[in-house]
Protein backbone atom coordinates (compact mmCIF):
# COMPACT_ATOMS: atom_id res chain seq x y z
CA UNK A 1 0.00 0.00 0.00
CA UNK A 2 2.94 2.15 0.63
CA UNK A 3 4.52 2.17 -1.96
CA UNK A 4 1.38 2.45 -4.09
CA UNK A 5 0.67 5.78 -2.71
CA UNK A 6 3.78 6.65 -2.88
CA UNK A 7 3.88 5.85 -6.87
CA UNK A 8 0.77 7.70 -7.14
CA UNK A 9 1.96 10.93 -4.90
CA UNK A 10 5.00 10.97 -6.94
CA UNK A 11 2.98 10.52 -10.18
CA UNK A 12 0.62 13.37 -9.47
CA UNK A 13 3.36 15.63 -8.05
CA UNK A 14 5.31 15.25 -11.51
CA UNK A 15 2.29 16.03 -13.56
CA UNK A 16 1.71 19.05 -11.22
CA UNK A 17 5.22 19.49 -11.88
CA UNK A 18 5.15 18.95 -15.53
CA UNK A 19 2.18 21.26 -15.89
CA UNK A 20 2.95 24.05 -14.10
CA UNK A 21 6.22 24.04 -16.13
CA UNK A 22 3.83 24.65 -19.06
CA UNK A 23 5.86 21.55 -20.70
CA UNK A 24 2.62 19.11 -20.73
CA UNK A 25 -0.99 20.36 -22.20
CA UNK A 26 -3.64 19.22 -19.95
CA UNK A 27 -5.61 16.73 -21.38
CA UNK A 28 -8.63 18.50 -21.27
CA UNK A 29 -7.51 21.11 -23.26
CA UNK A 30 -6.47 18.49 -26.01
CA UNK A 31 -9.29 17.97 -28.45
CA UNK A 32 -10.38 14.31 -28.25
CA UNK A 33 -10.86 14.38 -32.23
CA UNK A 34 -9.88 12.20 -35.04
CA UNK A 35 -8.20 15.25 -36.48
CA UNK A 36 -4.61 15.47 -37.77
CA UNK A 37 -2.09 16.20 -35.54
CA UNK A 38 0.26 19.27 -36.40
CA UNK A 39 2.50 21.24 -34.80
CA UNK A 40 3.90 24.81 -35.38
CA UNK A 41 7.70 25.30 -36.08
CA UNK A 42 8.29 28.55 -33.65
CA UNK A 43 10.03 30.19 -35.63
CA UNK A 44 8.00 31.04 -38.29
CA UNK A 45 4.72 28.93 -36.85
CA UNK A 46 4.05 27.24 -40.16
CA UNK A 47 2.22 23.55 -39.25
CA UNK A 48 3.88 20.45 -39.83
CA UNK A 49 2.88 16.85 -39.22
CA UNK A 50 4.31 15.23 -36.04
CA UNK A 51 5.12 11.96 -37.93
CA UNK A 52 7.91 12.21 -40.30
CA UNK A 53 10.31 9.67 -41.95
CA UNK A 54 13.71 8.73 -41.16
CA UNK A 55 15.39 7.14 -43.96
CA UNK A 56 18.90 5.95 -42.26
CA UNK A 57 19.42 2.14 -42.87
CA UNK A 58 16.22 1.82 -44.50
CA UNK A 59 16.63 3.73 -48.16
CA UNK A 60 20.02 2.70 -48.34
CA UNK A 61 19.64 0.12 -51.20
CA UNK A 62 21.79 0.72 -53.78
CA UNK A 63 20.98 0.67 -57.27
CA UNK A 64 18.43 -2.25 -56.93
CA UNK A 65 15.32 -1.44 -58.94
CA UNK A 66 12.71 -3.76 -56.88
CA UNK A 67 13.74 -1.84 -53.24
CA UNK A 68 14.12 1.47 -55.00
CA UNK A 69 10.32 0.75 -56.09
CA UNK A 70 9.51 -0.22 -52.32
CA UNK A 71 10.91 2.38 -51.19
CA UNK A 72 8.70 4.89 -53.66
CA UNK A 73 5.79 2.82 -52.14
CA UNK A 74 6.69 3.43 -48.60
CA UNK A 75 6.93 7.31 -49.49
CA UNK A 76 3.51 7.07 -51.40
CA UNK A 77 1.55 5.91 -48.47
CA UNK A 78 3.36 8.34 -46.13
CA UNK A 79 2.68 10.90 -48.79
CA UNK A 80 -1.17 9.36 -48.73
CA UNK A 81 -1.39 9.58 -44.49
CA UNK A 82 -0.53 13.32 -45.02
CA UNK A 83 3.39 12.98 -44.21
CA UNK A 84 5.67 16.00 -45.00
CA UNK A 85 8.74 16.25 -43.60
CA UNK A 86 11.02 13.23 -44.34
CA UNK A 87 15.15 13.36 -42.79
CA UNK A 88 18.19 12.24 -44.71
CA UNK A 89 22.28 12.75 -44.35
CA UNK A 90 24.97 12.01 -46.65
CA UNK A 91 25.92 9.72 -43.96
CA UNK A 92 23.26 7.37 -45.11
CA UNK A 93 24.84 5.82 -48.16
CA UNK A 94 22.55 6.04 -51.14
CA UNK A 95 19.51 7.33 -48.73
CA UNK A 96 19.49 10.34 -50.54
CA UNK A 97 19.63 9.24 -54.36
CA UNK A 98 16.39 6.63 -53.07
CA UNK A 99 14.43 9.43 -52.16
CA UNK A 100 15.34 11.56 -54.92
CA UNK A 101 13.84 8.46 -56.88
CA UNK A 102 10.51 7.85 -55.09
CA UNK A 103 9.82 11.65 -55.40
CA UNK A 104 10.46 11.99 -58.94
CA UNK A 105 8.14 8.74 -59.06
CA UNK A 106 5.25 10.16 -57.20
CA UNK A 107 5.96 13.35 -58.41
CA UNK A 108 5.65 14.78 -55.02
CA UNK A 109 9.18 17.31 -54.87
CA UNK A 110 7.12 20.51 -54.06
CA UNK A 111 5.56 18.36 -51.75
CA UNK A 112 8.02 17.25 -49.52
CA UNK A 113 9.41 19.07 -46.33
CA UNK A 114 13.03 18.04 -47.26
CA UNK A 115 15.09 17.43 -43.72
CA UNK A 116 18.69 17.55 -44.83
CA UNK A 117 22.21 17.35 -42.98
CA UNK A 118 25.71 18.51 -43.93
CA UNK A 119 28.52 15.92 -42.70
CA UNK A 120 32.14 16.60 -43.55
CA UNK A 121 35.00 17.25 -41.05
CA UNK A 122 36.41 19.89 -43.38
CA UNK A 123 33.66 22.81 -43.63
CA UNK A 124 34.69 24.03 -46.69
CA UNK A 125 33.53 20.71 -48.15
CA UNK A 126 29.58 22.32 -47.22
CA UNK A 127 28.62 23.94 -49.79
CA UNK A 128 29.63 21.18 -52.25
CA UNK A 129 28.14 18.14 -50.26
CA UNK A 130 24.98 19.99 -50.11
CA UNK A 131 24.55 21.00 -53.78
CA UNK A 132 24.96 17.24 -54.18
CA UNK A 133 22.42 15.83 -51.76
CA UNK A 134 20.50 18.46 -53.43
CA UNK A 135 20.60 17.17 -57.20
CA UNK A 136 20.31 13.82 -55.68
CA UNK A 137 17.02 14.97 -54.11
CA UNK A 138 15.86 16.54 -57.17
CA UNK A 139 14.46 19.51 -55.28
CA UNK A 140 15.11 23.20 -55.85
CA UNK A 141 16.53 23.80 -52.84
CA UNK A 142 15.93 21.91 -48.61
CA UNK A 143 13.19 23.27 -46.15
CA UNK A 144 15.87 22.40 -43.41
CA UNK A 145 19.78 21.86 -43.42
CA UNK A 146 21.21 20.26 -40.40
CA UNK A 147 24.51 20.18 -39.11
CA UNK A 148 24.58 16.32 -38.68
CA UNK A 149 26.18 14.92 -35.34
CA UNK A 150 27.55 18.09 -34.28
CA UNK A 151 30.66 17.66 -37.01
CA UNK A 152 32.45 21.10 -37.67
CA UNK A 153 29.18 22.42 -36.10
CA UNK A 154 30.94 26.10 -35.69
CA UNK A 155 32.12 26.60 -39.57
CA UNK A 156 28.99 24.70 -40.87
CA UNK A 157 26.65 26.75 -38.84
CA UNK A 158 28.15 30.37 -40.32
CA UNK A 159 27.42 28.63 -43.79
CA UNK A 160 23.82 27.28 -43.06
CA UNK A 161 23.10 30.99 -41.33
CA UNK A 162 24.42 32.74 -44.62
CA UNK A 163 22.43 30.21 -46.77
CA UNK A 164 19.58 31.03 -45.04
CA UNK A 165 20.18 35.22 -45.29
CA UNK A 166 20.42 34.04 -49.17
CA UNK A 167 16.94 32.31 -48.70
CA UNK A 168 18.64 29.27 -49.94
CA UNK A 169 17.24 27.45 -47.27
CA UNK A 170 14.84 27.95 -45.14
CA UNK A 171 15.46 26.77 -41.37
CA UNK A 172 18.90 26.15 -39.81
CA UNK A 173 19.08 23.16 -37.48
CA UNK A 174 21.71 20.87 -35.94
CA UNK A 175 21.42 17.11 -34.47
CA UNK A 176 22.89 14.36 -32.62
CA UNK A 177 21.81 11.18 -31.73
CA UNK A 178 21.98 8.55 -29.00
CA UNK A 179 22.41 10.51 -26.48
CA UNK A 180 25.71 11.93 -27.55
CA UNK A 181 27.65 15.59 -26.62
CA UNK A 182 24.62 16.70 -25.25
CA UNK A 183 26.32 19.74 -23.13
CA UNK A 184 27.98 20.34 -26.01
CA UNK A 185 24.21 20.88 -27.97
CA UNK A 186 22.67 22.76 -25.04
CA UNK A 187 25.45 25.14 -25.34
CA UNK A 188 25.11 25.54 -28.96
CA UNK A 189 21.27 25.94 -28.14
CA UNK A 190 21.89 28.36 -25.86
CA UNK A 191 24.09 30.77 -28.11
CA UNK A 192 22.86 29.88 -31.85
CA UNK A 193 19.80 31.13 -33.11
CA UNK A 194 18.80 27.42 -34.25
CA UNK A 195 15.54 26.51 -36.61
CA UNK A 196 15.76 23.19 -35.44
CA UNK A 197 17.31 20.63 -33.13
CA UNK A 198 17.21 16.99 -33.64
CA UNK A 199 18.49 14.18 -31.17
CA UNK A 200 16.93 10.78 -29.65
CA UNK A 201 13.97 10.59 -27.45
CA UNK A 202 11.68 7.31 -26.14
CA UNK A 203 10.25 5.78 -23.68
CA UNK A 204 12.77 4.47 -21.64
CA UNK A 205 15.63 7.10 -22.94
CA UNK A 206 14.48 10.19 -21.50
CA UNK A 207 17.58 12.14 -20.98
CA UNK A 208 16.78 14.81 -22.84
CA UNK A 209 13.41 16.01 -20.70
CA UNK A 210 15.94 17.11 -17.91
CA UNK A 211 17.49 19.57 -20.10
CA UNK A 212 17.21 19.73 -23.60
CA UNK A 213 13.55 19.78 -24.39
CA UNK A 214 12.56 22.72 -21.69
CA UNK A 215 15.53 24.39 -23.32
CA UNK A 216 13.85 24.02 -26.78
CA UNK A 217 10.55 24.88 -25.44
CA UNK A 218 11.86 28.04 -23.72
CA UNK A 219 14.35 29.34 -26.62
CA UNK A 220 11.95 28.32 -29.47
CA UNK A 221 13.66 26.21 -31.09
CA UNK A 222 11.59 23.24 -32.97
CA UNK A 223 12.89 19.27 -31.97
CA UNK A 224 13.03 16.51 -34.15
CA UNK A 225 12.74 13.17 -32.13
CA UNK A 226 14.59 10.45 -33.94
CA UNK A 227 14.76 6.86 -32.48
CA UNK A 228 11.54 6.65 -31.36
CA UNK A 229 12.06 2.66 -30.82
CA UNK A 230 15.92 2.70 -30.25
CA UNK A 231 16.49 1.53 -33.85
CA UNK A 232 13.52 -1.10 -33.56
CA UNK A 233 14.71 -2.82 -30.54
CA UNK A 234 11.73 -1.30 -28.22
CA UNK A 235 9.32 -2.94 -31.17
CA UNK A 236 10.77 -6.31 -30.92
CA UNK A 237 10.88 -6.02 -26.70
CA UNK A 238 7.43 -5.14 -26.76
CA UNK A 239 5.88 -7.03 -29.93
CA UNK A 240 4.46 -9.91 -27.75
CA UNK A 241 3.75 -7.97 -24.75
CA UNK A 242 -0.48 -6.75 -23.97
CA UNK A 243 -0.96 -3.20 -24.74
CA UNK A 244 -3.03 -2.05 -21.99
CA UNK A 245 -6.62 -1.28 -22.30
CA UNK A 246 -6.43 2.37 -21.56
CA UNK A 247 -3.96 2.99 -24.85
CA UNK A 248 -7.76 2.92 -26.78
CA UNK A 249 -8.17 6.04 -25.21
CA UNK A 250 -5.88 7.96 -27.23
CA UNK A 251 -6.90 5.45 -30.32
CA UNK A 252 -3.70 3.36 -30.23
CA UNK A 253 -4.25 0.03 -31.94
CA UNK A 254 -0.39 -1.11 -31.58
CA UNK A 255 2.85 -0.86 -29.98
CA UNK A 256 4.85 1.86 -32.85
CA UNK A 257 1.36 3.98 -32.10
CA UNK A 258 1.52 3.70 -28.30
CA UNK A 259 5.27 4.47 -28.77
CA UNK A 260 5.05 7.34 -31.29
CA UNK A 261 2.25 9.12 -29.07
CA UNK A 262 4.53 9.11 -26.09
CA UNK A 263 7.79 11.07 -28.19
CA UNK A 264 5.05 13.50 -29.84
CA UNK A 265 3.02 14.09 -26.46
CA UNK A 266 5.86 15.92 -25.19
CA UNK A 267 5.10 19.70 -25.75
CA UNK A 268 8.62 20.41 -26.80
CA UNK A 269 8.49 17.71 -29.11
CA UNK A 270 7.64 19.26 -32.80
CA UNK A 271 7.97 15.57 -34.69
CA UNK A 272 9.67 12.52 -35.15
CA UNK A 273 11.03 10.28 -37.63
CA UNK A 274 10.52 7.46 -37.21
CA UNK A 275 12.27 5.08 -40.35
CA UNK A 276 11.16 1.70 -42.16
CA UNK A 277 11.45 -0.44 -45.24
CA UNK A 278 7.24 -1.93 -44.64
CA UNK A 279 4.43 0.24 -46.13
CA UNK A 280 2.32 -1.87 -43.55
CA UNK A 281 4.59 0.12 -41.19
CA UNK A 282 4.41 3.46 -42.69
CA UNK A 283 0.72 2.92 -42.46
CA UNK A 284 0.63 2.33 -38.73
CA UNK A 285 2.93 5.10 -38.01
CA UNK A 286 0.81 7.53 -39.88
CA UNK A 287 -2.16 6.58 -37.93
CA UNK A 288 -0.42 8.34 -34.79
CA UNK A 289 -1.25 11.35 -36.68
CA UNK A 290 -4.93 10.67 -35.76
CA UNK A 291 -6.56 11.33 -32.75
CA UNK A 292 -5.76 12.36 -29.15
CA UNK A 293 -2.81 12.54 -27.62
CA UNK A 294 -2.04 11.94 -23.96
CA UNK A 295 -2.03 14.18 -21.04
CA UNK A 296 0.68 14.21 -18.26
CA UNK A 297 -0.93 11.98 -16.27
CA UNK A 298 -0.89 9.37 -19.03
CA UNK A 299 2.32 9.67 -20.20
CA UNK A 300 3.71 8.50 -16.46
CA UNK A 301 1.32 5.70 -16.77
CA UNK A 302 2.64 4.54 -20.61
CA UNK A 303 6.36 5.00 -18.89
CA UNK A 304 5.51 2.61 -15.69
CA UNK A 305 3.67 0.09 -17.95
CA UNK A 306 6.29 -0.36 -20.34
CA UNK A 307 9.00 -0.08 -17.98
CA UNK A 308 6.61 -3.40 -16.26
CA UNK A 309 6.82 -5.32 -18.45
CA UNK A 310 9.81 -4.99 -20.96
CA UNK B 1 37.98 15.39 -35.46
CA UNK B 2 36.96 15.45 -32.25
CA UNK B 3 33.46 14.12 -32.94
CA UNK B 4 34.95 10.48 -34.93
CA UNK B 5 35.50 9.10 -31.29
CA UNK B 6 31.71 9.51 -30.86
CA UNK B 7 31.00 7.04 -33.64
CA UNK B 8 30.77 3.20 -32.68
CA UNK B 9 30.73 0.29 -35.65
CA UNK B 10 27.45 0.29 -35.96
CA UNK B 11 26.60 4.04 -36.54
CA UNK B 12 28.72 2.80 -40.12
CA UNK B 13 25.94 -0.19 -40.66
CA UNK B 14 23.79 1.96 -41.97
CA UNK B 15 21.99 -0.53 -44.26
CA UNK B 16 19.42 -3.55 -43.13
CA UNK B 17 20.05 -7.18 -43.67
CA UNK B 18 18.29 -7.49 -46.11
CA UNK B 19 20.06 -5.20 -48.89
CA UNK B 20 23.71 -6.11 -47.51
CA UNK B 21 22.52 -9.96 -48.78
CA UNK B 22 19.99 -8.31 -52.17
CA UNK B 23 23.98 -6.72 -52.80
CA UNK B 24 25.33 -10.41 -53.44
CA UNK B 25 22.37 -11.29 -55.42
CA UNK B 26 22.68 -7.96 -57.70
CA UNK B 27 26.42 -8.94 -57.88
CA UNK B 28 25.57 -12.31 -59.25
CA UNK B 29 23.50 -11.52 -61.59
CA UNK B 30 25.70 -8.73 -62.67
CA UNK B 31 28.52 -10.60 -63.15
CA UNK B 32 27.52 -14.03 -64.51
CA UNK B 33 29.28 -16.09 -65.99
CA UNK B 34 32.69 -14.99 -64.15
CA UNK B 35 31.98 -17.70 -61.97
CA UNK B 36 33.71 -20.38 -64.09
CA UNK B 37 36.46 -18.56 -63.87
CA UNK B 38 36.29 -18.45 -60.03
CA UNK B 39 35.52 -22.48 -60.31
CA UNK B 40 38.38 -22.11 -62.43
CA UNK B 41 40.86 -20.35 -59.87
CA UNK B 42 39.63 -22.67 -57.15
CA UNK B 43 40.32 -25.82 -59.51
CA UNK B 44 43.96 -24.63 -60.26
CA UNK B 45 44.66 -23.53 -56.66
CA UNK B 46 43.51 -27.27 -55.22
CA UNK B 47 45.71 -28.59 -58.36
CA UNK B 48 48.55 -26.94 -57.43
CA UNK B 49 48.27 -28.14 -53.95
CA UNK B 50 48.10 -31.73 -54.69
CA UNK B 51 50.51 -32.30 -57.18
CA UNK B 52 52.97 -29.41 -56.31
CA UNK B 53 53.81 -28.93 -59.79
CA UNK B 54 57.47 -26.52 -59.96
CA UNK B 55 54.98 -23.20 -60.29
CA UNK B 56 52.79 -23.71 -57.64
CA UNK B 57 53.99 -21.18 -55.34
CA UNK B 58 53.77 -18.35 -57.89
CA UNK B 59 50.50 -20.29 -59.33
CA UNK B 60 49.12 -20.28 -56.54
CA UNK B 61 49.79 -16.66 -55.23
CA UNK B 62 48.86 -15.00 -58.55
CA UNK B 63 45.36 -16.86 -58.20
CA UNK B 64 45.17 -15.02 -55.02
CA UNK B 65 46.90 -11.67 -56.30
CA UNK B 66 43.81 -12.02 -59.09
CA UNK B 67 41.06 -12.68 -56.21
CA UNK B 68 42.04 -9.67 -53.51
CA UNK B 69 42.28 -7.10 -57.02
CA UNK B 70 38.69 -8.49 -58.60
CA UNK B 71 36.74 -7.94 -55.12
CA UNK B 72 37.97 -5.11 -54.77
CA UNK B 73 37.18 -3.28 -57.81
CA UNK B 74 34.12 -5.70 -58.72
CA UNK B 75 32.23 -5.84 -55.65
CA UNK B 76 34.07 -3.43 -52.53
CA UNK B 77 34.62 -0.49 -55.02
CA UNK B 78 31.02 -1.32 -57.97
CA UNK B 79 28.59 -2.47 -55.58
CA UNK B 80 29.41 -2.26 -51.97
CA UNK B 81 30.28 1.43 -52.02
CA UNK B 82 26.74 2.31 -52.77
CA UNK B 83 25.49 1.36 -49.49
CA UNK B 84 28.76 1.47 -47.19
CA UNK B 85 30.68 5.10 -46.82
CA UNK B 86 33.51 3.31 -45.81
CA UNK B 87 33.54 0.40 -48.98
CA UNK B 88 36.10 2.44 -50.79
CA UNK B 89 38.87 1.94 -47.71
CA UNK B 90 37.94 -1.89 -47.79
CA UNK B 91 38.38 -1.79 -51.39
CA UNK B 92 41.98 0.14 -50.86
CA UNK B 93 43.03 -2.39 -48.35
CA UNK B 94 42.25 -5.56 -50.32
CA UNK B 95 44.35 -3.53 -53.29
CA UNK B 96 47.29 -3.53 -50.58
CA UNK B 97 46.60 -7.17 -50.25
CA UNK B 98 47.18 -8.18 -53.45
CA UNK B 99 50.21 -6.15 -53.71
CA UNK B 100 51.53 -8.05 -50.83
CA UNK B 101 50.90 -11.32 -52.00
CA UNK B 102 52.22 -10.16 -55.48
CA UNK B 103 55.80 -9.15 -53.59
CA UNK B 104 55.83 -12.21 -51.54
CA UNK B 105 54.33 -15.01 -53.63
CA UNK B 106 54.55 -13.88 -56.96
CA UNK B 107 58.37 -11.32 -57.29
CA UNK B 108 59.96 -13.09 -54.46
CA UNK B 109 58.72 -16.73 -55.41
CA UNK B 110 58.57 -16.89 -50.94
CA UNK B 111 55.58 -19.53 -51.46
CA UNK B 112 57.55 -22.74 -50.73
CA UNK B 113 55.11 -25.65 -49.71
CA UNK B 114 55.48 -27.19 -46.10
CA UNK B 115 55.77 -30.51 -45.76
CA UNK B 116 57.49 -31.21 -42.31
CA UNK B 117 53.97 -30.08 -40.14
CA UNK B 118 50.95 -32.64 -41.09
CA UNK B 119 49.20 -30.65 -38.51
CA UNK B 120 49.32 -27.43 -40.39
CA UNK B 121 49.02 -29.22 -43.48
CA UNK B 122 45.53 -30.49 -42.46
CA UNK B 123 44.32 -26.74 -40.87
CA UNK B 124 45.19 -25.14 -43.98
CA UNK B 125 43.84 -27.27 -45.94
CA UNK B 126 40.56 -27.77 -44.15
CA UNK B 127 40.23 -23.48 -44.11
CA UNK B 128 40.61 -24.09 -48.28
CA UNK B 129 37.89 -26.61 -48.36
CA UNK B 130 35.25 -24.56 -45.90
CA UNK B 131 36.06 -21.20 -48.12
CA UNK B 132 36.27 -22.63 -51.41
CA UNK B 133 34.15 -25.19 -51.73
CA UNK B 134 31.75 -24.94 -48.66
CA UNK B 135 30.86 -21.14 -48.05
CA UNK B 136 29.29 -21.14 -51.48
CA UNK B 137 26.12 -22.94 -49.80
CA UNK B 138 26.00 -21.08 -46.77
CA UNK B 139 23.34 -18.75 -48.53
CA UNK B 140 20.97 -21.50 -49.03
CA UNK B 141 21.87 -23.40 -45.63
CA UNK B 142 21.06 -20.39 -43.96
CA UNK B 143 17.55 -19.92 -45.49
CA UNK B 144 18.43 -17.16 -48.04
CA UNK B 145 18.12 -17.05 -51.76
CA UNK B 146 20.82 -19.15 -53.58
CA UNK B 147 21.52 -16.54 -56.01
CA UNK B 148 22.73 -14.69 -52.40
CA UNK B 149 25.68 -17.32 -52.45
CA UNK B 150 29.24 -15.91 -51.79
CA UNK B 151 32.16 -17.38 -53.43
CA UNK B 152 36.18 -17.53 -53.54
CA UNK B 153 37.65 -15.29 -55.94
CA UNK B 154 34.55 -13.02 -55.76
CA UNK B 155 33.46 -12.22 -52.92
CA UNK B 156 35.69 -11.04 -49.69
CA UNK B 157 34.66 -13.02 -47.23
CA UNK B 158 35.60 -16.72 -48.78
CA UNK B 159 38.56 -14.77 -50.18
CA UNK B 160 39.48 -13.90 -46.73
CA UNK B 161 39.15 -16.79 -45.52
CA UNK B 162 41.14 -18.88 -47.99
CA UNK B 163 44.35 -16.38 -47.75
CA UNK B 164 44.47 -17.61 -44.16
CA UNK B 165 45.17 -20.64 -44.91
CA UNK B 166 48.24 -19.83 -47.26
CA UNK B 167 50.55 -18.77 -44.58
CA UNK B 168 49.55 -22.60 -43.45
CA UNK B 169 50.63 -24.41 -46.17
CA UNK B 170 53.46 -22.29 -47.38
CA UNK B 171 56.56 -21.10 -45.73
CA UNK B 172 55.23 -17.54 -46.16
CA UNK B 173 54.91 -14.09 -44.49
CA UNK B 174 53.48 -13.16 -41.52
CA UNK B 175 52.21 -10.14 -42.78
CA UNK B 176 50.26 -11.46 -45.26
CA UNK B 177 47.58 -12.31 -42.03
CA UNK B 178 47.02 -9.29 -41.03
CA UNK B 179 44.31 -7.63 -43.74
CA UNK B 180 42.28 -11.23 -43.62
CA UNK B 181 42.03 -11.07 -40.18
CA UNK B 182 41.33 -7.88 -39.71
CA UNK B 183 38.90 -8.00 -42.54
CA UNK B 184 37.10 -11.05 -40.80
CA UNK B 185 36.62 -9.31 -38.07
CA UNK B 186 35.06 -6.55 -39.65
CA UNK B 187 33.01 -8.22 -41.57
CA UNK B 188 31.73 -10.33 -38.63
CA UNK B 189 31.25 -6.69 -36.56
CA UNK B 190 29.01 -6.20 -39.53
CA UNK B 191 26.90 -9.35 -39.55
CA UNK B 192 26.28 -9.19 -35.51
CA UNK B 193 26.03 -5.21 -35.78
CA UNK B 194 22.83 -5.36 -38.95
Amino acid sequence: MKNQYTRSRRRFLQGLALTANGLIVPRFAQARTRAFITKPIPSTNAQIPVIGLGSSRTFNVGNDPLSLDNVAEVMHHFFKAGGKLIDSSPMYGSSQPAIGYGLKKLGRANDVFSAEKVWSWKSGMGPEQMEQSRQYWGIDSFDLMQVHNLVSWEDHLKTLFRMKQQGKIRYVGITTSHGRRHDELEGIMKTESLDFVQFSYNILDREVEEKLLPLAKQRGIAVIINRPFQRGDLIEKLKDKPLPSWAATIDCENWPQFLLKFVVSHPAVTCTIPATTQVEHVKENMMACFGPLPDAAMRIDMIEYVEKII
Amino acid sequence: MGGLTSYRLSDFILFSQTTYYRQFELYNQAIWPLHSVAILITLIVFYALWKKPAWAGRGVALCFVLSWLWVAWAFLYQRFNQIHVVADWYALGFILQAGLIAWHGVVKNHFTPLIDSRLRMKIGTGLLIIALVFYPFIAVMSGRSWMQFEMFALAPDPTALATIAIPLLYKASIALYIIPIIWIFLSAMTLFAM
